[in-house]
């Protein structure tokens, strides 16, 4: 029986320092020695994310910790996770779900976005970032090549709203909105446009983002 | 100035963003600014505590953070997002558009030609005002009377522009014929706003809805904004250009005007916290500079959770990072005054206070100000906060850093508690008559009330 209350600390170390190999050789001899995946996951790499995520909403540490340990976990997820959950049956899906983010056509501001897709990643969520500048058209033809459960959007600038609300119409346009979860978030975004912009919900910072991504696909 | 040396230069950095090394943006995230900047903040003993001054009067700390900031400029210089390519600057590039920098620059004319200066840390020589609600949005119909309550307050040397929320009834759409429809109405309504106010000449801050370039090209141009504006170009953090941006530089260039480019690192980013801001800080000013061959150079460094500019820790970095350019460089340079609160309340009065001054002692040359409310709250700014800041900022012209630390620290005491709280106060519409533009009786008597304390506590007067 794997003594978690060590093995997490120490893993949350390994993530925190990038040390790639630390994490995956933890991960393949705990479940060596008899743990199974899910129970890595769970009991290991979900409570270390969420307090990398923490520690980043209070900076005690910064964002680049926070892509190191995200990036480290990936890692671990890629060489040991996934695999062993697909050799026992599983889909090797483990994610809450799985959300395509990017900051709409017209703005190039990525770090709130990119805050967002960590955050999430943190909290156990898979994310495909499209990146900044990206046209309605590409966010939904991504959208459903990933099959992903939420679209979340991201914008800066009162300019490119209407970019975001082109999305929120062609979902309803090709009778697909149902499909999707629609959060929108930035500088840009308030309360009150979340309706126009044919949107579920609008994330007031990256935590919130989270919890409302929770929400929408019912994981609180 | 050379003109046509610095058209050079400006070609130069065009030329940059075509033949310098391919890179990727996570690496320039991580590896070229995070990594370098840890670096830098390491090699140059960059560090400070709770119990140090909010204002430091070090001058060799000060020269440090500007050399570690120098270190950062050339050792990494700007990412350009359409070429994903490295641009690069040497030392001796670098000296030379430093002294092409003139010492000072009028702005406006006529009546309203302001002269603005290149300052050091303790300095008596007037600071410049600039007031306005920049990046606020504001419906059209309220747009000129918004923007003539300012342009009426006399201490404004210049005016800035607010954002437009719609034109013409549409929305504004970035890149589109929108975006040039409504950058040619701001610049009408705005140009009648000052008309307005009895002050056609003042200096307005340019083209404000010009998300790419369209809005810029649209508006300054033959009965729009002048060459005797402020217009504007700017980097996205950490240290990257896009071309929307050297477009703006080139028309800027091409019709001789004036422009205030800027750079927000982000607090908590991958600059890390206040040492790393402060060194980021340097190198942004000199890379918006070298990048642009702008007039003044501007920055609003952002807390990434709070979307202020005015938390502590980026009061004593803002405040390092000025003195060691102005003890180093002419660079005209202003700070962007962004508080999390409002209009309103009287906190404001406090937490834009606190970055003025500490600003003002540390060689700024003009003070931006207000986009109150952190600047993403529908008509949340308003003319008296700027009004304030204006004040506080002739009231210490002369004083030096040691005098003015208590002073900032005690008016970081009065805010610092409360950021994070949405403390956003009241909108404009609410908190000034609409038909005289003067504030109402209870917002008016905050101001009075802060106004008085900083007579009674540290014999500040403010008329």
């Amino acid at each position: 029986m794997s003594n978690w209350e060590v093995l997490q600390p120490q893993f949350t170390k390994y993530i925190l320092a990038g040390d790639e190999d630390a994490a995956v050789s933890m991960a393949r001899e705990t479940l060596d020695a008899g743990a199974t995946p899910v129970e890595f996951f769970e009991n290991c790499i979900a409570p270390s994310l969420q307090h990398v995520g923490s520690r980043f909403e209070t900076l005690d540490i910064f964002l680049p910790e926070m892509v190191t340990a995200a990036d480290t976990v990936d890692k671990v997820n890629a060489e040991v996770i996934n695999p062993a959950v697909n050799e026992a049956g599983g889909d090797g899906d483990m994610s809450l779900g799985k959300v395509i983010l990017a900051t709409v056509q017209g703005d190039l501001h990525d770090i709130g976005k990119n805050m967002v897709g960590l955050m999430l990643k943190v909290n156990g969520f898979d994310v495909v970032d499209l990146g900044t500048n990206v046209s309605p058209s590409d966010i939904i033809a991504r959208a459903e090549q990933e099959n992903v459960d939420v679209i979340g959007m991201s914008a800066l600038l009162t300019t490119c709203l209407p970019y975001m609300k082109d999305v929120g119409d062609m979902l309803v346009g090709k009778g697909i909105r149902e499909k999707y979860s629609v959060i929108i978030g930035g500088a840009a975004t308030t309360p009150d446009i979340t309706e126009e912009m044919s949107a579920n919900v609008r994330g007031d910072n990256a935590a919130d983002g989270v919890a409302k991504c929770k929400m929408l696909l019912g994981k609180l | 100035m050379n003109q046509s040396q610095e058209y050079t230069i400006l070609l130069n950095s065009l030329d940059k963003a075509e033949q310098g090394p391919v890179l990727n943006d996570k690496d320039w995230d991580l590896k070229y600014i995070s990594q370098t900047v840890s670096g830098l903040v390491k090699k140059y003993d960059i560090s400070w505590n709770q119990d140090d001054p909010i204002v430091p009067w070090d001058d060799e700390f000060a020269d440090r953070v500007f050399a570690a900031g120098v270190e950062l400029a050339l050792e990494t210089g700007v990412f350009c997002l359409d070429t994903k390519r490295q641009m690069q600057w040497s030392r001796d590039e670098l000296d030379l558009i430093l002294s092409l920098t003139p010492k000072q620059v009028t702005t406006g004319a006529g009546e309203e030609a302001v002269k603005v200066f290149a300052r050091r840390p303790d300095d008596d020589t007037r600071v410049a005002i600039f007031g306005g609600p920049w990046g606020v949005a504001v419906p059209e119909e309220l747009y000129p009377s918004y923007i003539e309550s300012y342009a009426r307050e006399p201490i404004f040397d210049m005016v800035e522009n607010a954002t437009l929320l719609s034109t013409y009834g549409r929305m504004i759409r970035a890149g589109s014929p929108w975006e040039a429809v409504a950058g040619w109405q701001e610049a009408q309504m705005a140009l009648e706003a000052v008309r307005r106010a009895g002050r056609p000449d003042v200096a307005l801050g340019s083209t404000e809805i010009s998300t790419t370039e369209v809005g810029e090209l649209a508006a300054t141009t033959y009965g729009g904004y002048r060459p005797t504006d402020v217009h504007h170009a700017a980097f996205i953090s950490e240290q990257k250009v896009s071309y929307e941006n050297l477009t703006k530089a080139v028309h800027i260039a091409h019709t001789q005007s004036l422009s205030e480019v800027y750079f927000n690192p982000m607090y908590g980013g991958y600059v890390g916290a206040g040492p790393g801001v402060a060194i980021a800080i340097v190198s942004g000013m000199l890379l918006v500079k070298v990048c642009f061959m702008g007039t003044f150079c501007n920055t609003g460094p952002t807390h990434v959770h709070l979307d202020c500019s005015t938390h502590p820790d980026l009061v004593t970095a803002t405040s390092l990072a000025f003195q060691g350019l102005a003890r180093n460089t002419n660079l005209l340079t202003s700070p962007f005054i962004r508080p999390t609160t409002g209009p309103g309340t009287r906190e404001i009065f406090y937490e834009s206070g606190a970055l003025t001054m500490a600003t003002v002692v540390s060689g700024a040359s003009l003070i931006d100000c207000v986009q109150s409310a952190t600047g993403n709250k529908q008509l949340h700014a308003s003319p008296l906060e700027a009004r304030f800041c204006g004040e506080l900022a002739h009231a210490v012209e002369g004083m030096t850093r040691k005098e003015a630390d208590p002073i900032v620290s005690w008016l970081v005491e009065k805010y610092k508690h409360i950021q994070g709280e949405g403390l956003i106060g009241q909108p404009f519409t609410e908190i000034y008559d609409l038909e005289t533009l003067h504030p109402t009786k209870e917002w008016y008597r905050e101001y009075e009330i802060v106004c008085k304390e900083m007579e009674t506590e540290f014999g500040i007067e403010l008329t």
